[in-house]
């Protein structure tokens, strides 16, 4: 066991080092001293070994607190300070910028916390009083063996990649390139637009998305600092905040853009399968435009219904067509990444309210893709070739599951959260049904409904209007689809309304729409490459919801959009626009400055065990093969600490955190009390 | 750990005056800033959980806690981000493979289970930081204080102990 402090202290001092620590104890207006007896703690502080002088003041944080700070440093030449307050998070900045105007390092700087965890906490005056002492005791004994700490420092390379070729990836595209930044796009798809080009209206403003996305796909597409690479797949992830190497491979489209007539090129293709842009509604050919007027204009080969069998090569034109193109590997230099890689519909599985069983069940994106006159019926009611009288829509199918009712997704969890978008988007979709065809009934078979949004509640209003009817089942007994026993309508659903206290119900209908929930995408390969932090929802998670919204653990990541959870066209553009601030704020700066609290290596302890390999989540130790010991990459380091407690020979220590300094901090804690009159 | 080590400050006064020492090693992220909640909301509770802030759970070494009981700790607990939380990913991953080994080194060293616990408390459950604190603390003043000198003296006289009272 190692027991050094005591040694490290007196190596410090031989160096010239002696501490003078200066204690500042604040009152916070009473917060503190309310409770705590501040003249008892001081009397104690006062006589341990090492402080310089102990002072209290109304308030620390104020501009007269903070001067006083800075004044004593300078007049009683302290070299280390603490002060006991209120909680770090709100003022360790503070006055660690205030010790830095006094003329020493801000990491000679400890904070003690006596309000949020003593003084608001602890009602009994001599125990506050006795715990504000330990707590003081100990940042001393901390703050003694602190040592002077630099910020790190690095250069950023002036570029952006942004993963995603979505509404959410293009509009951070665009805002950064708008700043005058170099971008780089890329998509997994052959096409830009992602899932709002298969929408048709959208709220909250009833404009037709592909109208929305193609303005946007125009900005994108004219902008010379915006490169964009279409059919692109991740394949490995090198480097750190200011200088990622991030290597795609592109996969060949098979049209050239010297393809002039596409429409004879896909004409002439025999192979027909599954129009996945349709969602399945339709058929197209294995060379295909998803929809006209999209972008690229240049038609994709989908390689694994091609058979190669050249009859798009004639009808193309010369050098249209190139069925021999390999795929290339490209290496792309960014400064920040901006994922925006967006979510999928949840995929009802069979039988659930009868999907798949009945071709009359389908989901909100399909019921989409059939309002759209450019979409597979030319916007015709007409499923299964039935025109279509009486619609139903299902709430929640895949959001707010319930344990036991409902079985658990491929990772063995189910789904609690709410989608959010799918309320909204189900009465905007109402409306369009009503106003379009006034005489086609609507049923609304909800658990709850959720139209949160600006603006949202309007939709419900005016579907309650139009006369929809409301019918609410109880979670734990959804209702069941099955076939018209007269064999008048193709679906009969039963149900228990809440409504109407209980009653039961039969509702012939000729449709359902399942309003399908929200679900993360398979990210693995995302997940892998950059270390995201992954939620509980399968979701991305960033740093801090309030505090840091958009940045991710890993510096130099940020989010965009639906990636981190459901969010609506809008949100998803928020935030964004937030991704791409932050990543052009970075940029800007040309360098950045990361905290001091990283772990080094001592290479005369280190026995190249290579178990701190093993232990760090960000990849950051790696081994010198030279000199057989493990070494730390500063920049990816986040300074959590993991490889310390990892490392058998306690061969590395971890800046502001080292062994010695919160063995001081503990041993002080557990000093034998002093008896605390009051 | 050699007897050396062991030694500890006496204790001031009579067992009437005991209370537990138990320290409380907390992740920033989560724990901490869950402490800090309880305290925004003045939840009041038991004063003896005197805080080591780490940035990480990942950061606690087993052998500061040895350390804190070898040093007059009648207590320890370990609090971190719930998994799948974690601000560095999977810190937190390491230190719930390591705390219930830790829990058989202590078990060989003659400290009681339940004189540590390994818990998981978000920046949001201020509530759940205070009971944790609170059901800690009476877990420990039910058990004693953690009194080295006096389980040293029973161990040598009565030849018990994890290595049968020889020293390895």
């Amino acid at each position: 066991m190692r027991y050094e402090a005591p040694e490290k202290l007196s190596e410090q001092r031989r160096n010239g080092d002696e501490p003078r620590v200066g204690v500042f104890v604040c009152h916070c207006g009473g917060n503190i001293s309310d409770i705590v007896d501040v003249e008892k703690v001081v009397e104690q502080i006062r006589k341990r070994s090492g402080v310089a002088c102990v002072t209290t003041h109304q308030f620390c944080c104020s501009d007269p607190g903070q001067a006083v700070i800075e004044q004593s440093i300078r007049e009683r030449r302290l070299n280390r300070i603490v002060v006991a307050a209120c909680s770090p998070s709100l003022h360790e900045l503070t006055f660690r910028r205030a010790v830095a105007r006094g003329g020493l390092n801000p990491y000679l700087f400890e904070h003690a916390n006596i309000r949020e965890h003593v003084s608001w906490v602890v009602d009994d005056r001599k125990e506050a009083t006795a715990k504000a002492g330990r707590l003081i005791r100990a940042a001393v004994a901390r703050a003694a063996r602190l040592a002077p700490l630099e910020k790190r420092r690095i250069p950023i390379h002036p570029s952006v990649l942004v993963i995603g070729g979505g509404v959410a990836g293009l509009t951070a595209a665009r805002d950064l390139a708008n700043r005058g930044i170099r971008v780089r796009l890329i998509e997994s798809t052959p096409f830009l637009g992602g899932r709002l080009a298969q929408l048709y209206k959208i709220y909250p403003t009833g404009q037709r998305a592909r109208d929305v996305i193609g303005g946007l796909i125009r900005e994108v597409s004219s902008n010379p600092l915006i490169t964009v690479y279409t059919n692109a797949e991740l394949v490995e992830a090198r480097g750190f905040i200011g200088d990622f190497h991030t290597t795609i491979r592109l996969v060949p489209r098979g049209a050239t853009e010297r393809c002039t007539d596409a429409q004879a090129a896909i004409n002439a293709c025999p192979e027909e399968t599954v129009d996945q842009f349709n969602l399945g509604l339709a058929r197209r050919k294995a060379i295909y435009l998803p929809y006209k007027g999209c972008y690229p204009s240049i038609p994709a080969i989908d390689w694994r219904n091609c058979t190669r069998c050249g009859a798009c090569l004639e009808a193309g034109g010369v050098g249209s067509i190139d069925l021999d193109e390999k795929p290339r590997e490209i290496v792309i230099r960014s400064g920040a990444i901006v994922i925006a890689v967006g979510l999928n519909t949840y995929p009802p599985r069979y039988g659930e309210y009868g999907f798949g069983q009945f071709a009359e069940v389908i989901t909100l994106a399909q019921m989409n893709r059939l309002l759209d006159p450019t979409g597979p019926t030319q916007g015709e009611l007409v499923v299964n070739g039935r025109r279509i009288r009486r619609v139903g829509f299902m709430h929640c199918v895949g959001s707010l599951q319930h344990e036991g009712v409902h079985k658990p997704m491929r990772d063995g969890r189910i789904n609690q959260y709410c989608s959010r978008v799918c309320c909204t988007t189900t009465m905007h979709t109402a409306v369009e049904l009503k106003t379009r065809w006034p005489g086609v009934q609507v049923y609304d078979f909800h658990e709850d409904i959720r139209t949160y949004g600006r603006r949202h509640e309007g939709y419900y209003d005016k579907v309650c209007r139009q006369g929809v009817v409301f019918l609410r089942f109880d979670p734990l007994r959804p209702p069941r689809v099955g076939v018209d026993p007269k064999g008048e309508w193709p679906l009969v659903l039963r149900t228990v309304d809440r409504l109407t206290f209980g009653e039961e119900l039969e509702v012939p209908l000729d449709l359902l729409v399942l309003a399908t929930g929200l679900v993360a995408r398979d990210m693995s390969k995302l997940v892998d490459l950059y270390r995201c932090s992954v939620g509980a929802d399968r979701f991305l998670m960033e740093v801090h919801p309030k505090l840091r919204p958009v940045e991710m653990a890993t510096f130099g990541l940020f989010l965009a959009g639906s990636v981190q959870g459901p969010m609506d066209i809008g949100e998803s553009t928020a935030a964004a626009a937030a991704a791409a601030s932050k990543a052009a704020a970075l940029l800007k700066a040309g360098q950045i400055e990361l905290d001091p609290f990283v772990a080094e290596v001592d290479t005369s302890k280190c026995s190249g065990c290579r178990i701190c390999l093993q232990a760090c989540p960000f990849a950051a130790t790696d081994r010198d093969e030279a000199a057989r010991t493990a070494k730390i990459n500063q920049a990816l380091c986040t300074g959590c600490g993991t490889c310390v407690a990892s490392c058998p020979c306690n061969a590395i220590q971890q800046r502001g955190f080292r062994d010695d300094q919160v063995e001081a901090e503990l041993l002080a804690l557990l000093e034998a009390e002093e008896p605390v009159g009051v | 750990m050699d007897a050396t080590e062991l030694r500890v400050e006496p204790a001031l006064d009579t067992q009437t005056a005991w209370e537990p020492r138990i320290v409380g090693f907390l992740c920033l992220w989560c724990s901490y800033t869950g402490a800090d909640n309880a305290g925004t909301a003045r939840m009041k509770y038991a004063p003896n959980v005197d805080i080591v802030k780490v940035m990480c759970s990942g950061r606690i070494d087993p052998d500061l806690i040895l350390t804190a009981f070898a040093k007059g700790a009648d207590g320890v607990m370990v609090l971190g981000c719930h998994v799948g939380d974690c601000h560095y990913i999977s810190g937190n991953h390491k230190t719930m493979v390591r705390m219930p080994l830790l829990r058989r080194v202590l078990e060989d060293f003659g400290i009681e289970p339940e004189r540590f616990r390994h818990e998981w408390v978000s920046a949001a459950e201020g509530e759940k930081f205070s009971r944790l604190v609170s059901e800690m603390t009476e877990q420990v003043r039910e058990l004693g204080p953690l009194d080295w000198k006096a389980r040293l003296k029973e161990c040598t006289g009565e030849n018990l102990g994890p290595w049968g009272g020889e020293h390895p």
